[in-house]
């Protein structure tokens, strides 16, 4: 090799370095690229429309809510409710649309609203008597499953009307309803994060609460606020869910609780708040999205599988760690 | 005989040096000073000698022994006591006295509780500590906190170095001394100190040897009996300042703009006073006294419990931070870290976080807006950062703080409260802070209030001086007719009077 090209090599290596030295979400997006494209050489299934078509169908329902709980994690919050809020949003609309015969977009708003109003409740609960909110949302987590089933007295409501369930199922130029879904609630979501000053009160909040209240931010309404969002977001995701299926049961959601959390810390979101994006979170629910695909598509024991998923997550946290290394040094 | 000798220490950080071409000789049984300006490779200093960072070049030699980081840091020959308080907060006293257990005496597989706190009294004892070895640490007040980090530093029994990163900063004068005291004895022991302090004072009250630092540079090396202040200050900030100068506004008062009247809350009882326009009230007393719990009540951040206020001649409306900041009334925190910034935000969102009207239109962020402010408040209060997307973690404590006063200039206040302005902060910018809040009195007219706990930074400003002793206002003193020479008279007879109604 001669010498010229050798250091064009340099120079490109030391941009990269530069690059991920001054973004934030560089090591994560590397990441999701360097597994992007070993998942390519894994299955030749990979990369076709089919397979993508699935793949970013199921990383919607994740996406979504995992944007909701990315926002608390900057907030220095969290709720482990998200599952049973999905739940029991998606329940509600279907007993409005399919046992009260109530108007199907109505319902389904109606639902939205529910999810709201539960993120907004824990919230309240949270802030006024100073919980903890792990503990608080495990607590509800549980009083609203019950909810769910009071409502359904455990059986699974069907006949979802069609003009509804197209949203869960259809696709628009071949890109599937929920994730254009998720592709609008991550612009709104980035807009209010970044853009506006609630964002930023957001951010304050999480690096410290003590500043934010001596600065004069209303802390508990903009808590409150972003529990509502969150529960909104939930409440979002159980519907569309539900919509798919052109069914609700009680036990939607509860898959979705872990990588809720997960998600965003892979994406670079601190779980004490204050540090990263929501960027981040839809960046972590992708490579989240792509390991498991590829696992199934690889053949791997279905025992086994669950073990992988486990330590590709780690790694991507490990290298995460590692290019954050970089920027500090 | 020298115990510890570094050569030509050089260490880089990507784009800072942080230290270049650094020579210290520790001496057996001697008091070695480390000054220096806020930035000046102090703290990176203090990490080389302690194994924490590895320097890029030169060596590191104890006791005739070449050491490296790692070596440095399992020989345990250096007593480290950091500048901030890193105690286990709900443990107890013997047990912060001890812990790591098996770094001590303490190696066996039970636990014995008794045992280790008749062993943490001798130690308490030799400080002097009004705390028994079972206290919980968080209950115990945070001067004894502060000397509790201290004893543990001694409770391992290998040093021979001990290393103290500004220890003084929540003392006393009374309390400052009973550490002197102790440091003094030790040294006579045999074991060689570092003493890095921004008072110099208390440098010339205990040390022998001073070393100063500019950026990142040895530029100054001598015996502090062949030297004064005006050289270390000469030295540290490369200019001439006289430190005699005084910032009390020249023009007289205007109206009445705050008048508190009977303030009770929690730590403090009854208190009234009343700040004018254009100038600058003093609060004196002893840490724990009651001042900043005062301020903070009728900022809003604390509850009241009796009492009232009027502002502008209009009742006050207690209990709102937003509305204080709103009607021009604001608050600089003492606890600049963890309630004043915003950590891991840059400079320009730190600034922005108070300006929602001058930065965002119906809540969305204006981002010309919002730099433009950003780079006012840096070129008007000359903070050194690298940008305006630069972390405020990573600005020196005296630049953090020229943020926050210029942020909280930019809502153009008609009050403010400055508690401990300059603590931790040099000697340069400290005079930089006296400066703005001269002008701001004169000037804009803003009333001014001054929490200080040195005497002679509150005489230096301050038009009126009210003192306190155990939450009840003690005094108050109308120093304008004070001359130079009857100030420094002042600062000792005040300081008596208050350590007298201390005990």
């Amino acid at each position: 090799m001669n010498k010229n090209t050798l250091d064009t090599y340099k120079a490109i290596f030391k941009k990269f370095v530069d690059w991920i030295r001054g973004n934030q979400l560089a090591g994560v997006t590397a990441a999701l690229v360097l597994i992007f494209i070993v998942s390519c050489f894994i299955s030749e299934n990979f990369l076709t429309v089919y397979n993508l078509q699935i793949m970013v169908r199921s990383l919607a329902f994740v996406g979504i809510i995992a944007i909701g709980q990315g926002l608390l994690l900057l907030l220095g919050d969290i709720d482990l409710s998200v599952g049973a809020i999905a739940g029991l949003c998606g329940v509600i609309t279907g007993k409005f649309a399919v046992t009260f015969g109530v108007n199907p977009i109505l319902s389904i708003l109606i639902g939205l609203l529910a999810g709201i109003a539960l993120g907004m409740f824990n919230g309240l609960l949270i802030t006024s008597f100073n919980l903890n909110a792990i503990v608080l949302t495990i607590g509800m987590q549980t009083a609203y499953k019950g909810l769910n089933q009071v409502i359904t007295k455990g059986r699974t409501i069907t006949g979802f009307p069609k003009s509804i369930t197209i949203i869960g199922e259809g696709s628009i130029f071949q890109i599937p309803t929920p994730t254009i879904v998720l592709l609008i609630v991550f612009i709104l979501m980035y807009f209010l994060t970044r853009k506006t000053f609630y964002g930023r009160n957001v951010y304050a909040i999480g690096n410290s609460i003590e500043t934010a209240k001596m600065v004069g931010i209303k802390t508990k309404k903009v808590r409150i606020i972003s529990y509502g969002i969150c529960g909104f977001l939930a409440g979002l995701t159980g519907i569309l869910m539900s919509l798919r299926l052109a069914s609700a049961q009680s036990s939607i959601g509860e898959i979705w609780v872990l990588p809720s959390i997960a998600a965003p810390v892979i994406g670079g979101i601190a779980t004490t708040g204050g540090i990263g994006s929501i960027t981040g979170a839809l960046i972590g629910g992708s490579i989240m999205g792509i390991v498991s695909n590829i696992i199934v598509l690889g053949g791997v024991n279905l025992y086994w599988q669950q073990v992988l998923n486990g330590l590709i997550v780690v790694l991507a946290i490990i290298f995460d760690s590692f290019s954050r290394k970089l920027r500090t040094h | 005989m020298a115990v510890l000798e570094a050569r030509s220490i050089t260490k880089k950080f990507p784009g800072v040096v942080a230290l270049h071409d650094v020579n210290l000789t520790l001496e057996e049984g001697k008091i070695h000073c480390i000054v220096g300006e806020n930035g000046a490779g102090k703290s990176t200093l203090v990490k080389v000698l302690t194994g924490l960072y590895q320097a890029d070049e030169g060596t590191l030699t104890i006791e005739g022994q070449e050491m490296n980081a790692h070596s440095l840091h399992d020989s345990e020959v250096i007593a480290y006591v950091p500048q901030e308080l890193n105690l286990f907060r709900f443990m107890s006293v013997a047990e912060n006295l001890f812990i790591p257990f098996n770094k001590t005496k303490h190696t066996s597989v039970f636990y014995e509780k008794r045992k280790m706190e008749e062993e943490a009294a001798p130690y308490l004892k030799r400080f002097n500590m009004a705390v028994s070895p079972g206290d919980i640490v968080q209950d115990i007040p945070i001067s004894e906190q502060q000397l509790l980090q201290v004893a543990r530093a001694l409770s391992r029994e290998k040093f021979r170095i001990i290393i103290l990163d500004e220890p003084t900063t929540s003392l006393t004068k009374s309390e400052s001394e009973r550490l002197f005291a102790i440091l003094r004895s030790l040294r006579d022991e045999g074991k060689s100190i570092v003493f890095i302090s921004h008072k110099l004072d208390e440098v010339f009250s205990i040390g022998d040897h001073v070393s100063v630092l500019r950026n990142g540079e040895l530029v100054g090396d001598a015996s502090l009996s062949d030297v004064d202040q005006n050289w270390i200050i000469h030295k540290m900030t490369g200019e001439e300042i006289d430190i005699t100068k005084n910032y009390i506004p020249a023009e007289p008062a205007g109206e009445v703009l705050l008048e508190v009247k009977n303030l009770s809350g929690y730590m403090f009882e009854d208190v009234s006073f009343s700040v004018r326009e254009g100038e600058i009230l003093g609060f004196a007393g002893l840490v724990g006294a009651g001042r900043s719990e005062i301020m903070q009540t009728l900022y809003g951040y604390r509850k009241k419990k009796r009492g009232e206020a009027s502002y502008k001649g209009q009742s006050w409306k207690f209990g709102n931070t937003a509305s204080s900041i709103g009607n021009g009334v604001i608050y600089l925190t003492e606890e600049r870290k963890t309630h004043g910034i915003l950590p891991f935000l840059n400079v320009r969102e730190n600034i922005g976080i108070v300006l929602k009207d001058k930065i965002s239109a119906h809540g969305v962020v204006v981002p010309p807006k919002d730099h433009a402010v950003a780079k006012k408040v840096i070129g008007d209060y000359s903070v050194k950062t690298h940008s305006t997307e630069t972390k405020i973690i990573n600005l020196s404590g005296g630049n953090q703080q020229k943020v926050l006063i210029g942020r909280a200039m930019e809502s153009t206040p008609k009050v403010v409260i400055f508690d401990e302005p300059t603590k931790g902060i040099d000697v340069k910018t400290k005079e930089e802070i006296y400066r703005m809040m001269k002008e701001l009195a004169e000037k804009e007219r803003v009333g001014i209030i001054l929490i200080s706990s040195e005497m002679e930074e509150l005489l230096k400003c301050s038009n009126r001086i009210i003192t306190m002793y155990n939450g009840r206002v003690s005094s108050e003193i109308a120093g304008k007719d004070i001359t130079q020479k009857q100030i420094l008279r002042a600062i000792i007879g005040l300081s008596c009077t208050i350590q007298g109604s201390g005990n």
